[in-house]
C-alpha cells in the first residue's frame, strides 16, 4: 500500500524548482515513476511532495544546437529511441532506450529518471558516459552543469541536493566518421534487467586500421536489483521484511558501490594503435580487470569476467564492421 | 459432425477482451472486512507466543485470528492433512500463515499486520532431501521426513543390464518454479441467501474446497458454498487451498462480508511450486538402440507440507521410461519433507523433470551409438500392443511412432547450418523430446458428472461442475453437449463451477476434464435423449424405436414427413427434460511391490523439434522454431488445441532456460523470469487425431503434453549446438557458460 501525500503538477521549471524548495526535502520528482512507484510500494521512499514534471514542456524536448544535442529530462524512453536526431548523432543513445522493459515502461520512463535512479544497470548510462553526456542542475539557487559521471556518489545515490532537479542532459553531436555499437545481455528478451551491456564509440584515422578515439563503458557490472539492499540472500535480516533491510547489511557494500564507467584502462590500451588480434585481446582483459578491481571478486565473477571480455571483443568487431 | 472439429472462438474470449470479466481481486460485495495473512519469517521454528495486543489497537483492525480460533479440523492437504490454515505451534517454512488480521480497510489490515508480535525459537532446519533422510535429522512431520516410497519393477533389470551393449547412468536436477499465473489469488466470502458460508475466488475445483472449508469450519457441507470467479491462470497452483479456508474463517466468525487479495510477493511466497527432482538415470541398450533396460531413482523435495507430491511421485515414476517399449525395468521414486517451500502440482505433474532426464538419456545413447535420434526413439516407440512400464497393454490410439514420422518429415526439409561464418560464436542446435502422458486416471476414483435440461419455453442448459481456469474446457464441453442433438453452443445455456448449482466434475488437472467431463456429458445426453423419445413416442403415437435423432429434430423411420424438434417436444409435454450423467473408470490399485497395473486409461503423447542457437561467449539460448507434434486423438476444437500447445511449449522454454524459484532469494515477477512475446519462436503446430475409442468423440487430452516435450528438445538442441551437454535446469546465461567453459 503506498502511504498518501500531496501530488504536484508544476507547468514550469521555475514553479518546480519553488516547489521544490518549499518542501524542503521532503520531496520526490515523479517523471514516468516505473522506478519511483516500486519504491513507494515497498516502502523505500516515504516523501510528502511527489512533484511532476512530465507537464513542462522543455523538460520534454529534444533539441540541437551549436553542434550539441539536448535531452529535456522528461523525455520518453520510446521518445527518445524514435528520435532521428539521436538517431543521427548519438545511436548508442537510441540503441539502448530502445531496449529498456516494454513498449509500455517505454512510453512512460524517463531520461532524466533512468539517471536519477542511479541503477548500477541503467541502460541509459553507459551511452551517455561515452557520449560524454553533461547535466543541466537547476534549482532556486541558480544552476550548474555537471559531467554525468560526476553525478553519481554510487548505487542509488546522486549528488544533487534535496532542492535540485535535473533538467536536461545534453551532448556533443557524433561525427560521420564515429562508429559505435551497444551490445546488451540479459535473461529473456524484454522486461529484463541488463545482465551486462557494452557500449563503445571508435573513431579510426581516416581509412586507416590505426584508432584515432575510442571510448568505452560498461553497464551493470556490480549487482543491481539485490544490491539495491542486500548482494546476497543470506543477509537477510531476521523479521524477513525487506523494509528492514539496510544497505548497512550489505556485507559487501564498499565494493559493489561502482557505478557505470568508462573503462579508461582498456581506452589507453587502444588509443593510437594499429587494431590487431593481440591488441583487442589485451584491450579486452583490460577491462575484465577493471571490472573485477571495481566491483570485487563475486560469485558471479567467473561468469562475468570471461564474459565481458567477449562482448567487449564483439562490440569493438561490429562497431569496427559499421558502416558509417 | 457439425460441432465437434470446429473451431468456434472461446466462449469467454469477449468478455475478457472487453474488460467485463470479473477475476478475483475485482469481486465487489458492500463493505467487506480487509483481511491479512501474518506469515513465518522462519524455515523451522516453535512459536512461544502469539502478541496481539498492540496489532489490535490499530484504528480499523477488527480482529485477529489464530489457530485457537478454527471451529474443526485446522489440517488441511490435498492428500494427507498436514497443512494448518494457521500454525498452531510451529512453523515449517517461510511463508506459513500464523495469524489472520480483519480490518476496515486494506492500510489498517497491513498496519495491524506488521504489529502482530510473533515469538519464535529457532528450530533446526532441512534444506537438502538428502538431509531429511539421515538416520538423526530433525523430524518436519511426526512420521518421519519419507512421505512415500513407490517401485516399480518389470522383468529383470539386472539381466537387462548385462544384454545390454552400452550403458549410460546419469544424474539430473530440477529446481522449484513458480506456475507464475498472472492473476494474484484474491476473493470473497459472504454469508448467502441461504446462510451458506459462500466463498468466492479462482480455483481449479469448487468441490474439493467445499470439503475442505466445512472440515475447517465443522459445518456440513450443504452450508458451505463455493463459486469459481474467472480465473486468470492456475496450472496446477490452484489445485490446493489458497484463499478458501481463510476467507470462510473470518466471514463464519465475523458475521459479514471479507475480502483478501494476496500481493504478487505473497502468490510467490504462499502457493504452490513445482517440485525439484533429483533423478539418477541408468540405460542400457543393444547398439542398434533398442532398449533393454532402464533404472531410475528419484528423490522429490516436496518441502514443508506434501499437497500433491506422493500422486506426483508416483507418476514421475510410470513415465520414467517415456514413450518407449523397455523389456526390463526397475524404478524407485521417493518424496519427502524439507523446510523448503511446499511444492503441490504445476502443469504436468512431475513428468517434465523425468522427461528431461530420459530425453536427454536417449540422446546420449543416439550419440554413443552414432544413431539418429529419430530413429532410435522410433525403434522403441510404444505402439498398439506394446507393454509400458507397469505391464500395461496398449489397445487403440498411441501416435508416439506417428508423431516422431511427422517431425523427421519436417526435420529433413532443410539442412540447418551448424555454424555461422560472420559469428563463429553462434552455435545452432536442433533436438527432439518425445514424451507422453496418461489419461483417465484409474489411481484414484475421480468420477465426473453433468447434467443437461430443456425446458418448456425451450432453454437449453448445462450443469457443470467443471473449473474453466483459462484454458477452453467451458467452450469444449459445451461443443460436445451440443453435437448429438444439434445444438449450437450459444444457444446452450452453461451452468458451472457452482457447487450450491453444480455436483462434483473433480479436479481441473491431469489434462482431463475433456476425457472425463466430455464422457460424462454424452452419458447424461444419453439420458436426456431417452427421455425426449420417451415424450416423443407418446405425442407421435409411434413406437420410441421408430424414432432417431436429426440436427436437433426427432423424426420417424416410418414416416419421413414426421418430425419434432427436440425443443418442440419440451414444450408440448410441458416439463423439463434432463438427462443426467456421470462417468468413471474402473478403480484400480498398483500391486504394492512391482507397481504393476494399468493406472490410466489411455495414453497421449507428443514430439517436439526445437532449433536454438547459443551465444557461446554470453550463453544466451535464443530457440527459433518448435515443431510441436501432438496426438491428441480427436482435436474437439483445433483453434483451442493449438493455443495450449503454444502456450505450453512457451512454460516449457521457461522451465528449460530462466524459470527457478530460488528459496528465500527469488520474490515475485522482478527476478522470477518468464518467457515474454520476445522469446516466443516459430511454433509449428502439428496435430496427429489418432482416435480413443474411450474418449469423447475420440478425444483424449493436451493440456500438460506441450510443456512436457518442449523443454527436452530444448535442451537436447542446446547439447547439439555446444557438444555438451546439461544435466541441471533451468540452463541459464551462468549454466550454459558453465558447461561450455567445463574442460570435459
Amino acid at each position: 500500500m503506498i502511504p498518501s501525500f500531496n501530488y504536484k503538477i508544476p507547468k514550469t521549471l521555475q514553479e518546480a524548482c519553488d516547489l521544490l524548495w518549499e518542501a524542503g526535502g521532503k520531496a520526490k520528482i515523479i517523471a514516468g515513476g516505473t522506478d519511483l512507484v516500486i519504491g513507494l510500494r515497498n516502502g523505500v521512499h516515504k516523501p510528502n511532495y511527489l512533484i511532476d514534471i512530465t507537464k513542462i514542456e522543455e523538460l520534454r524536448r529534444i533539441d540541437e544546437k551549436d553542434g550539441k544535442v539536448s535531452i529535456g529530462a522528461a523525455v520518453t524512453h520510446s521518445e527518445i529511441a524514435s528520435s532521428p536526431v539521436v538517431k543521427k548523432y548519438g545511436k548508442v543513445l537510441s540503441d539502448a532506450a530502445a531496449e529498456i522493459g516494454s513498449p509500455q515502461i517505454r512510453n512512460l520512463g524517463t531520461i532524466g529518471g533512468n539517471i536519477i535512479n542511479a541503477s548500477p544497470a541503467a541502460d541509459t548510462i553507459p551511452p551517455l558516459m561515452v557520449l560524454n553526456a553533461i547535466g543541466r542542475v537547476m534549482s532556486k539557487k541558480g544552476e550548474r552543469d555537471v559531467p554525468l559521471f560526476q553525478l553519481f556518489k554510487g548505487p542509488y545515490e546522486t549528488n544533487l541536493k534535496p532542492h535540485e532537479i535535473l533538467a536536461q542532459v545534453k551532448f556533443q553531436k557524433l561525427s560521420f566518421s564515429m562508429k559505435s555499437s551497444f551490445i546488451r545481455v540479459a535473461r529473456r528478451g524484454a522486461m529484463a534487467i541488463a545482465r551486462m551491456s557494452v557500449v563503445i564509440i571508435l573513431q579510426m584515422e581516416d581509412g586507416e586500421d590505426w584508432i584515432k578515439d575510442i571510448r568505452v563503458s560498461v553497464g551493470a557490472i556490480t549487482p543491481t536489483h539485490f544490491c539495491r539492499h542486500w548482494c546476497d540472500y543470506r543477509l537477510w535480516p531476521s523479521s524477513g521484511k525487506p523494509e528492514d533491510i539496510s544497505p548497512r547489511s550489505c556485507r559487501t557494500m564498499p565494493r559493489c558501490r561502482t557505478m557505470p564507467q568508462r573503462m579508461s584502462e582498456a581506452e589507453a590500451v587502444l588509443k593510437g594503435k594499429l587494431i590487431d588480434e593481440e591488441l583487442l585481446r589485451k584491450a579486452s582483459i583490460k577491462v575484465s580487470e577493471a571490472m573485477i578491481h571495481r566491483s570485487g571478486v563475486r560469485p558471479s565473477t567467473s561468469y562475468k569476467a570471461p564474459m565481458i571480455e567477449a562482448l567487449f571483443m564483439m562490440a569493438l568487431r561490429e562497431a569496427l564492421e559499421e558502416q558509417p | 459432425m457439425s460441432q465437434v472439429g470446429k473451431e468456434i472462438p472461446k466462449v469467454d474470449a469477449l468478455e475478457k477482451v472487453l474488460g467485463e470479466a470479473k477475476f478475483g481481486a475485482d469481486l465487489y460485495v458492500k463493505e467487506p472486512l480487509h483481511l491479512k495473512v501474518v506469515r513465518s519469517v522462519k524455515p523451522h521454528a516453535r512459536i512461544v507466543k502469539i502478541e496481539l495486543d498492540e496489532a489490535l489497537r490499530v484504528s480499523g483492525a477488527e480482529r485477529i485470528f489464530t489457530a485457537k480460533d478454527i471451529p474443526g479440523s485446522n489440517l488441511i492437504g490435498a492428500v494427507i492433512k498436514d497443512q494448518p490454515v494457521l500454525a498452531l505451534d510451529r512453523v515449517r517454512c517461510i511463508g506459513d500463515p500464523v495469524a489472520l488480521v480483519a480490518a476496515k480497510t486494506v492500510e489498517a489490515a497491513e498496519e495491524a499486520a506488521k504489529k502482530v508480535v510473533v515469538v519464535y525459537k529457532d528450530l533446526p532446519f532441512i534444506k537438502h532431501p538428502e538431509e531429511g533422510l539421515k538416520p538423526h535429522a530433525p523430524l518436519i512431520h511426526e512420521k518421519g521426513n519419507l512421505l512415500l516410497e513407490f517401485h516399480i519393477t518389470k522383468g529383470d533389470v539386472q539381466r537387462g543390464f548385462k544384454e545390454s551393449e552400452i550403458i549410460i547412468e546419469e544424474t539430473y536436477t530440477t529446481g522449484f518454479v513458480k506456475q507464475a499465473y498472472l492473476e494474484p489469488d484474491a476473493g470473497i466470502a459472504y454469508m448467502d441467501e441461504e446462510r451458506r458460508i459462500t466463498v468466492v475466488c479462482p480455483t481449479q475445483k469448487i468441490h474439493y474446497d467445499q470439503m475442505e472449508v466445512a472440515s475447517v469450519l465443522s459445518l456440513p457441507l450443504e452450508k458451505v458454498r463455493i463459486i469459481q470467479c474467472t480465473t486468470g491462470g492456475a496450472f496446477g497452483g490452484r489445485l490446493d487451498i489458497t484463499v478458501q479456508c481463510l476467507l470462510a474463517l473470518a466471514a463464519f466468525h465475523l458475521k459479514r462480508p471479507v475480502r483478501i487479495v494476496y500481493s504478487q510477493e505473497e502468490v510467490f511466497q504462499a502457493t504452490s511450486k513445482r517440485h525439484p527432482f533429483k533423478i539418477r538415470y541408468k540405460s542400457g541398450a543393444k547398439r542398434d538402440g533398442t532398449l533393454t533396460a532402464v533404472e531410475v531413482d528419484i528423490l522429490v523435495d516436496t518441502g514443508a507440507y506434501a499437497s500433491l507430491a506422493p500422486p506426483v511421485a508416483v507418476r514421475s515414476a510410470i513415465h520414467a521410461t517415456g514413450p518407449y517399449q523397455i523389456p526390463h525395468v526397475k524404478v524407485r521414486s521417493r518424496t519427502t519433507y524439507t523446510n523448503n517451500p511446499w511444492a503441490g502440482a504445476m502443469r504436468g505433474f512431475g513428468v517434465p523433470q523425468i522427461a528431461f532426464a530420459h530425453e536427454s538419456q536417449m540422446d546420449i545413447l543416439a550419440h554413443a551409438l552414432k544413431l539418429d535420434p529419430i530413429d532410435i526413439r522410433l525403434r522403441n516407440a510404444l505402439r498398439i500392443g506394446s507393454e509400458t512400464t507397469t505391464g500395461q497393454i496398449l489397445k487403440a490410439s498411441a501416435g508416439i511412432g506417428e508423431t516422431l514420422r511427422k517431425v523427421e518429415e519436417w526435420r529433413d526439409r532443410e539442412v540447418i547450418p551448424k555454424t555461422n561464418l560472420k559469428k563463429p560464436y553462434i552455435k545452432k542446435g536442433i533436438g527432439i523430446g518425445s514424451i507422453w502422458y496418461g489419461i483417465g486416471n484409474k489411481l484414484s476414483p475421480n468420477p465426473s458428472t453433468a447434467q443437461i435440461e430443456i425446458d418448456p419455453n425451450g432453454g437449453v442448459r448445462l450443469f457443470t461442475g467443471a473449473a474453466d481456469i483459462g484454458q477452453g474446457s467451458d467452450t469444449v464441453l459445451l461443443q460436445v453437449a451440443s453435437e448429438p442433438l444439434g445444438f449450437s453452443p450459444d444457444e446452450v445455456q452453461l451452468i458451472h463451477a457452482d457447487t450450491a448449482l453444480n455436483t462434483d466434475a473433480g479436479l481441473t488437472a491431469a489434462s482431463r476434464q475433456t476425457y472425463m467431463s466430455g464422457n460424462a456429458i454424452l452419458n447424461a445426453i444419453e439420458m436426456l435423449k431417452h427421455d425426449i423419445l420417451k415424450e416423443a413416442s407418446r405425442l407421435l403415437r409411434a413406437e420410441e424405436k421408430d424414432f432417431f435423432f436429426d440436427h436437433g429434430e426427432v423424426r420417424q423411420r416410418s414416416n419421413s414427413s414426421a418430425s419434432i424438434s427436440v425443443k418442440e417436444v419440451a414444450k408440448r409435454c410441458g416439463r423439463v427434460l434432463r438427462g443426467e450423467g456421470i462417468f468413471d473408470l474402473e478403480y484400480i490399485k498398483l500391486d504394492p511391490k512391482t507397481g504393476q497395473g494399468s493406472p490410466y486409461e489411455t495414453y497421449a503423447f507428443a514430439t517436439h523439434l526445437a532449433e536454438v542457437e547459443v551465444n557461446t561467449k554470453t550463453g544466451m539460448v535464443k530457440v527459433n522454431r518448435l515443431v510441436a507434434s501432438h496426438d491428441v486423438g480427436k482435436a474437439i476444437n483445433p483453434k483451442n488445441v493449438i493455443g495450449q500447445i503454444a502456450g505450453g511449449a512457451v512454460m516449457g522454454i521457461g522451465f528449460a532456460l530462466m524459470e527457478e524459484f530460488i528459496p528465500g532469494k527469488t520474490t515475485s515477477f522482478v527476478n522470477y523470469l518468464i518467457p515474454t512475446s520476445k522469446d516466443i519462436p516459430e511454433l509449428i503446430p502439428i496435430l496427429i487425431e489418432d482416435e480413443e475409442p474411450t474418449g469423447p468423440f475420440g478425444a483424449k487430452g493436451v493440456a500438460e503434453l506441450p510443456l512436457i516435450a518442449s523443454a527436452p528438445a530444448i535442451i537436447n538442441a542446446i547439447a547439439d549446438a555446444i557438444g555438451k551437454r546439461i544435466y541441471h535446469l533451468p540452463a541459464n546465461l551462468e549454466h550454459i557458460m558453465e558447461v561450455i567453459q567445463k574442460s570435459i
